[in-house]
């Protein structure tokens, strides 16, 4: 094992251990640490299965899109039609997915910020038809069974399971094939096609992974917060908060938005308990100095760092060329 | 035998007719050379032999199939690859990882990423990138763009390899090298149908030549021929040729 790969797997450890064991034990004590977790694991699910899609070019606002429609679809089908909260919210994925792949049909020819308009457009379609229709509870909301008897331990393992899955499904996009297919795209899309990659069907592809997560996300956010309304489940600030933790983080990694989602929340709930008063711009300005003095986020400042650390020579690499 | 069959394509942008009623076929083996004024059509019909626009009639024939409405990337994994005029790099990728794009996705061959990886060293030692393929793409020079164009759409193992103007901006030597470079490709069983604005380097390569003018082929044979052919003459080459034999 090199360097690199024990700080690598020995930092990675030690996270998996802490955020499976430390807000379980603090919950004794202290419930509100848990309720946190739970936020930011929410955040972190949605920052990450955001940054998927936006590594094929296509920054998209209509994350709230997914979640919403996750969220309700999941309490209309437990409460209107008895179904358990499981089979809830696996409806509430499989709905988020089919919007996700018209959505991403429809947008194909669109890019930068006409793609971006078109998809909070969609999201505010969703939200405003939402708020009309009274089979949906219309502007007063709907009340949502709890997940597990409200068992906020259990829940919080529940939505840690659902943040690892899409973890490795990250990890794993970014060392596969798809790597290669998703950054070409994202480059440029018709260069990508003329050298084989089937530019349609990765761009859908990536859609309907990052909606499943967001869905599942919005119908566990539902059901362990008991209150729907399309001003929260179709909120703006879901579909910004997913792409500004990835930003802060560093795009197109895995570790990157996570952290992001971490910083940014935990950051957030520090600030307000410390400086009560005009946190929010204080707030704003260290997002704004990450962004502007730190390209590539704090994912960016982790790599520099790594590259300190002497690597052994690679077996079997070839000398380089003199002058190279 | 013909690889590649153009049969009355005609494509126009808003009442401007970019290709019109152009009719060609390139025979499996040979370097064939598109020239013509700028705006004769030639990228256009670049642009429809690859897949990335649709002509409006007419059809094109890949060895023998009709792929006139066959999309971009199964055209790549039928063989037909290409450069692109204006550098397209991929940013974000090595020299290396830009290469594997097409050793990865541009064959129906599945190759794993070790596998592809080998493949596109290779690619980038013949084409003199071997000494920069952890360079990322930005750090490039002109003419190391060029051969990164054509090692990208040689990873795409193609049978037809269009090459856009890869001669254009090189120093007299760095031309030398293109010349040998192509003709390397072309023994290795590649057909070549070429654009390029350099008459040297056309002479030297094309076995054929066909001439484009306002869309339409206007003189096809030797370049020898085609050379001495008044309405060439007129349209295109006798401005050019003042200026290259000064």
């Amino acid at each position: 094992m090199t360097g690199r790969a024990l700080v690598r797997g020995g930092l990675l450890l030690a996270v998996l251990a802490a955020v499976v064991v430390l807000p379980l034990w603090v919950n004794r004590t202290q419930p509100y640490y848990l309720q946190l977790s739970i936020n930011v694991l929410i955040f972190a699910t949605l920052a990450l299965s955001w940054d998927i899609l936006a590594r094929t070019g296509q920054l998209s606002l209509a994350h709230a899109a997914f979640y919403g429609l996750g969220a309700y679809t999941s309490v209309l089908l437990t409460t209107r039609a008895g179904l358990p909260i499981v089979a809830g919210m696996a409806a509430g994925a499989v709905v988020a997915v089919v919007a996700a792949v018209l959505l991403g049909v429809l947008t194909l020819r669109l890019r930068g910020i006409y793609f971006a308009i078109a998809t909070l457009a969609f999201s505010e379609t969703l939200r405003v038809i939402t708020n009309q229709v009274r089979f949906t509870g219309a502007a007063t909301g709907l009340v949502a069974p709890p997940l597990l008897g409200g068992h906020r331990p259990s829940q919080y393992l529940v939505i840690l399971t659902i943040l690892l899955a899409l973890t490795l499904v990250s990890w794993w996009v970014n060392r596969s094939r798809w790597h290669f297919a998703f950054t070409a795209i994202r480059a440029n899309e018709e260069v990508a096609a003329v050298m084989g990659v089937d530019v349609v069907r990765f761009k859908v592809l990536a859609f309907a992974i990052s909606a499943l997560f967001a869905g599942i996300t919005g119908a566990f956010y539902a059901h362990v917060f008991l209150f729907i309304s399309p001003l929260e489940a179709y909120s703006l600030a879901v579909s910004v908060g997913a792409l500004v933790a990835p930003i802060f983080g560093g795009l197109y990694t895995t570790a990157g938005p996570l952290v992001g989602a971490v910083v940014l929340r935990a950051g957030e709930e520090v600030l307000r308990s410390t400086v009560q008063r005009g946190y929010p711009i204080i707030y704003g300005f260290l997002l704004a100095a990450v962004i502007l003095y730190m390209p590539g986020g704090l994912a960016g400042v982790w790599a520099s760092l790594l590259a300190r650390i002497p690597r052994p020579a690679r077996r079997g690499a070839r000398g380089e060329p003199a002058g190279s | 035998m013909s690889l590649l069959v153009l049969d009355t394509l005609t494509k126009s942008f808003g009442g401007l007719s970019a290709v019109d009623d152009l009719s060609l076929a390139v025979r499996a083996g040979e370097i064939f050379a598109l020239i013509g004024p700028n705006g004769a059509g030639k990228s256009t019909t670049f642009n429809l032999i690859s897949g990335l626009l649709a002509p409006d009639r007419g059809r094109i024939f890949f060895d023998g199939a009709d792929i006139t409405r066959t999309p971009p990337h199964s055209r790549a994994h039928l063989g037909v690859g290409r450069t692109f005029q204006l550098m397209q790099p991929f940013h974000d990728m090595t020299v290396r990882e830009n290469v594997m794009v097409g050793e990865l996705f541009g064959h129906t061959v599945l190759k794993s990423l070790p596998a592809a990886r080998r493949d596109a060293e290779e690619i980038c030692e013949l084409v003199g990138l071997g000494h920069l393929l952890d360079r990322g793409v930005t750090a490039l020079g002109l003419a190391d763009l060029k051969r990164l164009e054509i090692a990208r759409a040689l990873a795409t193992h193609p049978r037809l390899l269009l090459l856009d103007e890869v001669m254009a901006g090189l120093t007299p030597t760095e031309a030398r090298q293109a010349v040998a470079s192509i003709q390397g490709i072309r023994a290795r069983g590649v057909t070549i149908l070429l654009i390029d604005h350099v008459m040297s380097s056309v002479r030297d390569l094309a076995e054929r030549v066909a001439v484009l003018n306002f869309g339409r082929k206007i003189a096809e044979g030797t370049f020898e021929t085609v050379a001495h052919d008044p309405a060439v003459i007129e349209a295109y080459l006798g401005q050019d040729e003042a200026d290259g034999s000064r």
